[in-house]
Formats: C-alpha cells, sequence, structure tokens
C-alpha cells in the first residue's frame, strides 16, 4: 500500500476572533481554497498520497481528561478513526467508502446515515482537497479574522450534503489554521472548531485497519440504522 | 482538516457524556451546607442547598494549620473560579434569580478572612449551596491522595447501610472483609460509630430533609462516610445484633471492593461488577457505579448472551450513585431493540444532547425489571427512569434520589476538587428528574426481618413479575 503519509498535530485551542474587512477587497473563496492546495505542496503532490495517518493528543485541562487520536485514511475512501481516552478507552468511527459507522464501549455501535453518512463518505475521499468542487457547491470567502494573532481569511464552503465549513486561511501563508463548523448527528447538532498547527510524513497502515468491527457487521446483518 | 472537526465534535459530545452525574462518591457524605436551609422552593419541592464533602477528611484535609500567603492566594483564587464559571456555564443564565454578584461581594470576604482550608472552603461550599441544586460541590483535595496511596483515604470496613424504619441497618457485608471477619451480618443496626449516637444524627437529617427526595442517600452517606477511613485505623461500631443484643467490636479498615477507578479529576472510587443466572432462570447484573466502560459493557454483554433464553432480566442498581452518564446508553442498548429511542435529552446553555439508545446486534428482548432505591442516583435515574419512560422495564423497589444533573469535575488552584452541574436533565416522558427521582412500579422495600432472614424482598418482586410475564 502507498505510503506517502501526512500526519498531522492536531492542537485543539479556542481562538480570537478580532478584524473584519470589507467584502470587495477580499479574494474568492475559490482563489484562496486552490492557493492552499499550492501551498501544501501541489495537486501534483497530492495525488501522489494513497494514504495517511493523522496522530494527535488531546486534553480537557480543566476536566484532567487526556487522549489521543489516530486516524487511517486511504484510497479510495477507506477511513477508521480512534479516540483513546483514558479511563473510557476507545471511540472509533469509521468507513470503508460504503458504509459509516462508529462504535465505543459508551454507546455501542451504530451505523450512520442521511447527511452524517454523506459527510463522513465525503471526508474518507481521499483527494477531496484537491477535488473540492466535487463535494462543495461554492466558497465564498466572508471577512478577515484573527487566529492566534495571525489574520485569516474566512471562507465559508457550501457542500453539496450538509452544513456550511468555515474555513481561516493565513493571510501571509495562505496554510489552514482553523475550521469551524456545525456536525449534525443522532444526539444532537454539534459546533466544532479546530486547528491544524504541524504536518509530518510517512506510515504504513495494514489493509485489515479499515475492515469493519463484528458489531458493525452484525448490525449489517440486522439492518439496523 | 475535515475529519478533526469531526472529531472534534464527537470529543466535544464525549465530554459531555463524560460529565453526566455522578452524585458524590458511595463514601462521601451529602453535607448541607450551612445556613442554606432557606425556605426557598425550587421546581415541584423545596429543595436544600447541598454540597459533597467528607465528614472524615475535611476536618483534617489541608489541616488544621494556619494557611500561608500562597495557600491564601490560592483560596482566593478558587473561589473566583468557582463564581465565575457558575456564572458563565450554569444552564440557566439567570441562575434562578440571583443576584450572584451579591453572593460574591458577601461571601468573598470570609474566604480572605479564612485561617485554615476548611475556613476557606466553606463560604464556597455555601455559595453553591445558595443555588439549592444536586451536583454542585466542593471535594477536599485529601480524596484525591486515595490515588497515590490505595486505602489511605477509602478504607472500609465493607458494610453496605441503609436507613430503614428509622434504623440504621447494614444491608450486605462484603465478602472477605474485616466486617464479615467479625462476624456482622445483614439486619444488624448501627447504634454508635466510634462513640458519635447514629440515632440523632439520623434525626438532625429527618428534620432537614423531610420534604427531599434526598433523605434516603444522605442518611445513608451520613452513616458510611463515618465508617469510611484509613486503612489500619479500626472503626468502633457499637450494633444491635438479631436478637437486640448489644455487640460492640473493633473493625479494621480494608481496600474497598473492586478496583480502583478514575477518570480525569473525578474523585477516585472503587469500581465493581457482578452477574450472574438466577436458579429462576433470571439474568441478573449488578455494578456499584457506571464507571469502567470495557468492563461494565463486557459483563452486562457477557449476561445477556449467557441470558438469551432467560425468562427475564434484572439489573440492580440499589445504591448506584451513577457515574459517566454516556454509558446509560451503552448498557441501555443491550435491551432495546428499536433504533431512534432516547432516554433523555441534556440541556445545557446553548445546545443540547439527546441520550440516544443505539440497539445491540442481539439485544435481549424479554421482560426487564430495575431495581431502584433511594440511594440510587444520577445516571442510574437517567438510564432506569428513561426505559420507564419508554415502557420497556418496570422499576421495583424505592423512588430514587432525585439527584439528576450532568454535571463535571475540576480541580481548583487550592488543590480541591469543584463538581458543578453543566446541563439540566429530562426524562423521555418529558418529566425533569431532579427534585422527583425515578418512581418505582412497584414499591418494594427492604425489612430488617427479611435482611435477618437472608432474604431480598425486592429481587423476590422482581423474580415474581418476570415469571408472571411468561405465564401471560
Amino acid at each position: 500500500m502507498g505510503t506517502t503519509i501526512r500526519t498531522a498535530l492536531a492542537v485543539l485551542v479556542a481562538t480570537a476572533i478580532v478584524a473584519v474587512l470589507a467584502q470587495d477587497q477580499l479574494p474568492r473563496g475559490e482563489t484562496i481554497v486552490d492557493k492552499y492546495i499550492e501551498v501544501t505542496g501541489g495537486k501534483a503532490a497530492y495525488e501522489k498520497i494513497r494514504s495517511e495517518v493523522v496522530t494527535g493528543s488531546m486534553t480537557f485541562p480543566a476536566m484532567g481528561i487526556k487522549g489521543t487520536l489516530t486516524v487511517y485514511h486511504a484510497e479510495p475512501a477507506l477511513m477508521v478513526s480512534e479516540i483513546n481516552i483514558e479511563g473510557i478507552g476507545k471511540i472509533q468511527e469509521g468507513t470503508d467508502g460504503t458504509v459509516a459507522w462508529s462504535l465505543s464501549a459508551m454507546q455501542g455501535g451504530r451505523l450512520k446515515d442521511g447527511e452524517e453518512k454523506a459527510e463522513a463518505l465525503r471526508e474518507a475521499a481521499m483527494h477531496s482537497d484537491i477535488n473540492w468542487r466535487d463535494y462543495f457547491t461554492k466558497a465564498e470567502t466572508i471577512g478577515v479574522e484573527n487566529v492566534d494573532g495571525k489574520a485569516c481569511y474566512k471562507v465559508v464552503l457550501t457542500p453539496k450534503e450538509g452544513s456550511p465549513q468555515t474555513r481561516f486561511y493565513d493571510k501571509e501563508t495562505n496554510l489552514l489554521l482553523k475550521s469551524t463548523r456545525k456536525l449534525k448527528t443522532p444526539m444532537g447538532e454539534i459546533e466544532a472548531e479546530s486547528a491544524a498547527a504541524d504536518y509530518r510524513y510517512n506510515v504504513t497502515i495494514p489493509r485489515e485497519k479499515f475492515d469493519l468491527p463484528e458489531e458493525i457487521k452484525a448490525l449489517i446483518a440486522k439492518g439496523t440504522l | 482538516m475535515g475529519y478533526s472537526d469531526r472529531m472534534l465534535a464527537r470529543l466535544f459530545i464525549t465530554f459531555v457524556l463524560l460529565g453526566a452525574t455522578l452524585f458524590g462518591r458511595p463514601q462521601t457524605a451529602v453535607a448541607p451546607a450551612q445556613p442554606a436551609f432557606a425556605a426557598h422552593a425550587v421546581g415541584a419541592q423545596p429543595r436544600r442547598g447541598l454540597a459533597v464533602a467528607r465528614s472524615n477528611v475535611s476536618a483534617s484535609a489541608g489541616g488544621p494549620q494556619a494557611l500561608t500567603p500562597a495557600q491564601r492566594q490560592a483560596n482566593i483564587d478558587s473561589f473566583e473560579h468557582v463564581w465565575q464559571t457558575v456564572r458563565d456555564k450554569h444552564w440557566d443564565p439567570k441562575l434562578g434569580g440571583l443576584d450572584w454578584q451579591a453572593i460574591h461581594d458577601e461571601l468573598r470576604p470570609r474566604v480572605e478572612r479564612a485561617t485554615t482550608m476548611a475556613d476557606a472552603r466553606a463560604p464556597m461550599s455555601e455559595m453553591l449551596a445558595r443555588l439549592k441544586q444536586t451536583h454542585f460541590g466542593i471535594v477536599p483535595a485529601a480524596v484525591y491522595r486515595e490515588l497515590e496511596s490505595p486505602g489511605s483515604v477509602d478504607g472500609s470496613p465493607g458494610i453496605d447501610v441503609r436507613v430503614i424504619d428509622g434504623r440504621a441497618l447494614v444491608i450486605s457485608v462484603d465478602a472477605d472483609s474485616p466486617a464479615a471477619a467479625r462476624g456482622v451480618r445483614a439486619g444488624w443496626q448501627i447504634v454508635r460509630v466510634d462513640g458519635a449516637d447514629v440515632e440523632s444524627r439520623l434525626a438532625a437529617i429527618r428534620k432537614q430533609f423531610a420534604d427531599s427526595t434526598l433523605i434516603d442517600l444522605v442518611q445513608s452517606r451520613s452513616i458510611s462516610s463515618r465508617l469510611t477511613g484509613p486503612t489500619g485505623k479500626p472503626v468502633k461500631v457499637e450494633f444491635l445484633d438479631g436478637s437486640d443484643k448489644p455487640v460492640a467490636l473493633d473493625i479494621d479498615r480494608a481496600r474497598p471492593r473492586g478496583t480502583l477507578a478514575r477518570l480525569g479529576n473525578l474523585p477516585p472510587l472503587y469500581f465493581w461488577v457482578e452477574n450472574r443466572t438466577l436458579s429462576q432462570d433470571v439474568g441478573y447484573v449488578r455494578f456499584n457505579a457506571f464507571f469502567e466502560p470495557d468492563a461494565l459493557i463486557r459483563a452486562v454483554q457477557d449476561q445477556v448472551k449467557a441470558c438469551a433464553g432467560c425468562k427475564g432480566f434484572i439489573i440492580d442498581l440499589r445504591g448506584n450513585p451513577g457515574g459517566i452518564g454516556g454509558l446509560s446508553m451503552g448498557v441501555a442498548g443491550w435491551f432495546v431493540d428499536r433504533s431512534g429511542q432516547q432516554l433523555g435529552t441534556m440541556y445545557l446553555r446553548d445546545t443540547k444532547i439527546s441520550f440516544v439508545i443505539f440497539p445491540r446486534p442481539e439485544p435481549f428482548r424479554g421482560p426487564l425489571a430495575i431495581l431502584v432505591d433511594g440511594c440510587s442516583a444520577s445516571t442510574s435515574e437517567i438510564f432506569a427512569g428513561g426505559l420507564k419512560a419508554l415502557g420497556r422495564a418496570r422499576l421495583i423497589g424505592t423512588r430514587t434520589a432525585g439527584a439528576a444533573l450532568p454535571s463535571v469535575f475540576e480541580r481548583l488552584p487550592n488543590g480541591d476538587g469543584f463538581q458543578y452541574a453543566i446541563a439540566n436533565y429530562i426524562a423521555a416522558d418529558g418529566r425533569p428528574l431532579e427534585g422527583l427521582g425515578a418512581t418505582p412500579d412497584e414499591e418494594v422495600r427492604l425489612t430488617r426481618r427479611a435482611l435477618l432472614d437472608g432474604r431480598d424482598p425486592v429481587v423476590e418482586a422482581a423474580v415474581e413479575w418476570i415469571q408472571k410475564q411468561g405465564r401471560q
């Protein structure tokens, strides 16, 4: 299996939001999104990526809770993510490109459907970043805001199915510094915000990593949603 | 970056569900914060200010010695943190109409003047008590010592206690415990603990909590917290045995039953789970807290699989103070076969989270009885009340504690723990559990006679009901 891997350390931070520029002074959203592909290696380099692993650590300092996060991602649309939290255990989500699922001791297993499934499949598509026009109907720049003291273009991407995402691209480097959106889950609609701070490379993913867990296979056999 | 959004959303839900609902610890006294017993009514009945405290460690936590300037500042910082957190995170921005700033200005000088940790802690507890809601409290730092040195705080003689018909009774004795070694039996009455009269304490609680759903839990814990203490330091307990003959015993304290479990800043507690098939072909699972997800779910799963053809199933939540709120869904998934159902909804200040049940591939579909009592709290109530509202379970026993606000624990700058509720909780039938509790379909009480005879009338009632279902 291909071995070019991008590992992003996600740093989960709250950020201050400050300034806004007039709409007519702003570059077009699609220009910014395309430029992001260029500054992070270009379309050709992205197309060489066959798989990736994203690792991160997380802390809720106030709660004293720590955990790790790993996302395994491979062509064409395979993805498994694992959160391990001390005292809780493993919380998994994944898709084999057809079935989207989640599994944890706390909630058990379930199959996703509707908008939630569409989002999971879109995120699992290996080259959705460079082929973003296949998944989003438009990208609009709506202002400039500070993220950790850096002025960022605020770009709203509207997907063909699902809720809009707001991305914050550094005005100087055009790197993506933050992303926010509302996610619909059976348990409620959640506002999520994430920030990226570092990018690294190289790991191999065993193919069986993307096999459906037994409990999920049982749910499929039962026809449960 | 897309999946980090998703993972964060997932984490947020997880975070909120982790919060949920542990009402103190089984070894923890629920202390009325003074002078919080103003005659206010919140909700359906008068609610008293409550603080979670440990009577057996709070006196020594931090020691009676004078505070250093750094400790004084840490206490002031802690007070400010508690005050601001409630102001900013309570699900009701109006805090029930309280003048929160005035309360701050009234109580802060007491923290500034405090000369001991206990003195500094008191106004913080009192501030929280003004909210007149459960799941707000200060946990003395000493409680966390149990993590570094198991048994140093939570040593136990191995006795479980309930107050029945006004008497503090031993309802069970842990096998292989110091109490078992000394011959203590279920049904014995506890008269004095370390020389302190039990009845006068219970009478005071009865007076203060006469109208509260919390009375059973507060009474039980007032005794349990006296029995608990450092291992190696025996507790002197004076009983009346089954013939009402006085028996005085010095009983060692040992590490409690179970494994020491921890989750973030939640005070550590010992977790155990037991599962078996009763002789009447009924599955039975009992656990002392909604903790240790892997172990708990494995035990439930094993029993459900072993019991596929059983006549019924019993989940015994008596004495269970709750724990990780999200686990209520995970356990419920083994007993619900239809998707789209939920136990209830928690309402935070800015959003709401539904406690959705995701059916397991092969859940137990037969009659389900859930045993509850006045010491079943929080997640136990969410689970029991939710499945009752869905018509999936029959509740047998006595009314639950009515303490079901999802909460989280933080550590304060002075080292104490700080529990605060982050949401209100409404069960599937649209009723709040806080202050009301989950009411049993069939009220069955333990009796001293039954305990002395080695019987459990609540389990017997559940088995009888299950057997009737099979005949219908």
